[in-house]
């Protein structure tokens, strides 16, 4: 007898990639040899390897979450759905570090190696994750070229600018950024997520000759030889210009921690006004590209910036519970600028370029995922709120972080 | 208000009360008040949330840019909320000529770290003021606003190509290691300077960083050369480390896939990741374990 286990409802080994959110799976006998009757008891449980990640399992959309589950499965073929979510603190180093195995009896009939995938901390990731992760980023720089210069491009005029910076959609625009280039990434390495760089901290590691570099005094970055890093070219200059403005084996100073910043209100309004402190002054701590909006993104570490501004977002809304768009303190209300507005739709994605929309529009639809299909090629401002599907499970994006559980 | 709470504090609490910005605006006094120390002006700055700076705000904090008798501190805190300002405030847009202006006034201050910080913001903005400025201090030492290897990285950020000569006259006669590689990273927006970068790659008497710029500098005008020159390099055993394993990351990372079809450099590899030096072993068996069949 065998079984197909089907995750985020697929067969597509792409698929195969879970987050703290429960993907919906589905189990199906695909040879019914030694079956005795119409069903068959088929017992699904989560295996971790030594430190990689750990799973759970439930029936149904609703209820709680165990190590395993025993589902009645027709022998016809027709499948029977089940949920899966990573546990919360176990998030997977590798993919396949954690499998789905389904007995009957004690015989297996099915097995398939999964990814626990979740943007983490920087800091605390592992040499291999790391390598990775700077591997993947530099071939998708692809010597500035491509679809990393559609990213570039997307925040570099005023008027691009205007779409993402200055009014309530700040933060739902770089979401749906950060998750293109992140699947872009994915796309190159699947078993990469976006990692953050926690600004309140002291981030030594990341600012070294094997991660995201180090400065010299007139602040052109230098990289290890076998960093790939050092093959970075944008606008067809080759190398990165960081000069920290603040001792890079300490947090910069005088930005708002992550608990003043979660602090600020419990309205989006409130809490929007962390694009100044501390997103705007992540930026101005340093001199060089990541220093002015329009160069920001020639820095890889743009993007690290921006997931822990989207980090703290998601934390924000998890305390506060702010993922429902008809919720009104989820979102600012009244009259935004176009783009802005709850069910506007956001630049560049969705093609516009008829003014004030800026005339071209690089990149395309949003990169579609394997794993879920929000938020669409097309996101509109309200698809970006729900993030991990609590408020309807269709709208999960299929990124979560490691120190925000499920809502 | 409590009277214990900082200037940034207290602009955080009127904030989150809802209070206008008509109460509580003292700290636009302070933060350009000659009377007041350079402590208590830099918390008035800070009082300033860049997210919702209002014309007034901005204006202030470019007074006190602009007014070469305050303390440095002052000033450079009131040019970093400006630039925190120009990424969340609604009202910056219309400040933005004014801002651009405030930041030309200071490009001949006294203060190098202020001029440099004021000019680099100009040359991402693209402005051209600011880009003459920095190409006639390359060609005069005497009007040098910044050394020549700052400056030439500014004006990377825009690369005309009446920067060209004076970056080629630096390679052939640089001031320092610095001013050559930046002029050398700005000559690689120009596709007529390859030849240069693969001579520079292969010139064993060159240093391993200037090398490595060749290498980047080719990756981006003529990747199949610098493949071809990769692979060169690692094959020579009299090369350098540092420059084998920059070699080795580009053909692992960028290298074609019927690479691992080269039978000649894969025993190379082979032999590099058993003989080599630690690092360059790693950079071997990375390479290996990507291609090797």
């Amino acid at each position: 007898m065998n079984v197909e286990l089907q995750i985020n409802n697929s067969v597509n080994a792409n698929a195969r990639f879970i987050t703290w959110a429960p993907s919906p799976c589905r189990v199906r006998v695909t040879n019914p040899t030694g079956a005795a009757g119409p069903t068959v008891t088929v017992q699904l449980t989560g295996l971790s390897t030594a430190g990689g990640g750990a799973i759970m399992l439930r029936k149904s959309t609703t209820g709680a979450f165990s190590p395993s589950v025993t589902l009645q499965v027709p022998t016809n073929g027709s499948s029977v759905a089940f949920f899966v979510a990573g546990k919360f603190g176990k998030a997977s180093v590798s993919s396949g570090d954690v499998k789905l195995e389904a007995k009957v009896g004690t015989a297996i009939v099915g097995s398939v190696p999964l990814m626990v995938r979740i943007r983490k901390n920087a800091t605390k990731l592992t040499t291999a994750e790391r390598d990775r992760f700077i591997a993947a980023f530099a071939q998708l720089n692809n010597q500035g070229l491509g679809r990393f210069q559609d990213f570039r491009d997307m925040h570099r005029t005023q008027a691009s600018l205007n779409q993402a910076h200055g009014a309530a959609g700040f933060l739902a625009w770089h979401r749906a950024y950060l998750l293109d280039l992140e699947r872009e990434l994915q796309a190159i390495d699947s078993a990469v997520a976006l990692h953050y760089w926690r600004f309140d901290q002291a981030a030594p590691s990341l600012f070294s000759l094997d991660f995201l570099g180090t400065s010299d005094q007139v602040g052109t970055v230098s990289f290890s030889p076998s960093n790939p890093l050092r093959f970075w070219v944008i606008d067809g200059i080759p190398g990165i210009n960081r000069r920290p403005l603040f001792n890079p084996t300490q947090a910069p100073g005088g930005l708002r921690t992550e608990a003043q910043t979660l602090a600020i209100g419990s309205t989006y309004s409130q809490f929007r006004t962390m694009e100044g402190d501390p997103h705007g002054l992540a930026h101005t701590s340093f001199g060089g590209s990541i220093q002015t909006p329009s160069t920001a993104p020639k820095d890889p570490l743009f993007f690290l910036l921006h997931c822990n501004v989207d980090r703290l977002w998601a934390k924000w809304q998890r305390q506060n519970r702010r993922f429902d768009p008809a919720v009104a303190a989820s979102y600012q209300g009244g009259v935004n600028p176009l783009g802005h507005n709850l069910n506007d739709s956001m630049w560049p994605w969705n093609g516009a370029t008829t003014p004030p929309r800026p005339p071209i529009a690089p990149g395309g639809t949003l990169a579609p995922s394997p794993c879920t299909a929000a938020p669409g090629p097309q996101p509109l401002v309200r698809s970006c709120l729900d993030f991990q599907g609590s408020v309807a499970a269709a709208a999960r994006m299929g990124f979560d972080y490691d120190d925000t559980p499920l809502a | 208000m409590s009277k214990k709470l900082g200037p940034r504090k207290r602009s955080r609490r009127a904030a989150s009360k809802g209070a206008t910005k008509a109460t509580g605006r003292g700290y636009l006094s302070v933060m350009k008040s000659g009377k007041k120390s350079a402590a208590e002006r830099t918390k008035a700055v800070s009082a300033v949330s860049p997210a919702t700076a209002d014309d007034s705000e901005l204006a202030s904090l470019m007074a006190v840019l602009t007014d070469k008798t305050a303390p440095i501190r002052v000033r450079l805190a009131a040019l970093q909320s400006l630039g925190a300002a120009r990424f969340a405030s609604p009202a910056f847009a219309s400040n933005q000529g004014d801002y651009i202006a405030a930041l030309r006034k200071v490009v001949d201050d006294p203060d190098h770290e202020l001029r440099q910080r004021v000019l680099g913001i100009l040359a991402r903005e693209k402005d051209g003021y600011a880009q003459n400025r920095l190409l006639e201090g390359l060609k005069n030492k005497d009007k040098a606003l910044l050394p020549p290897e700052k400056a030439l990285q500014l004006l990377g950020y825009d690369v005309h190509a009446n920067a060209y000569p004076v970056a080629r006259e630096i390679v052939q006669n640089p001031p320092n290691q610095q001013a050559k590689r930046e002029a050398l990273r700005l000559l690689a927006a120009d596709a007529a300077s390859a030849p240069m970068f693969e001579k520079i790659l292969q010139d064993k008497n060159e240093s391993s960083e200037i090398r490595q710029i060749g290498a980047a500098a080719l990756h981006a005008l003529k990747p199949d050369s610098l493949q071809a020159h990769a692979r060169a390099i690692v094959m020579d055993p009299s090369e350098s480390d540092d420059i084998k394993q920059t070699c080795l990351t580009a053909l692992t990372q960028f290298g074609p896939p019927q690479i691992g079809e080269d039978k000649t450099l894969m025993d190379r590899v082979d032999q590099l990741s058993t003989r080599g030096s630690a690092k360059v072993q790693d950079s071997a068996r990375e390479l290996r374990a990507k291609y090797k069949r």
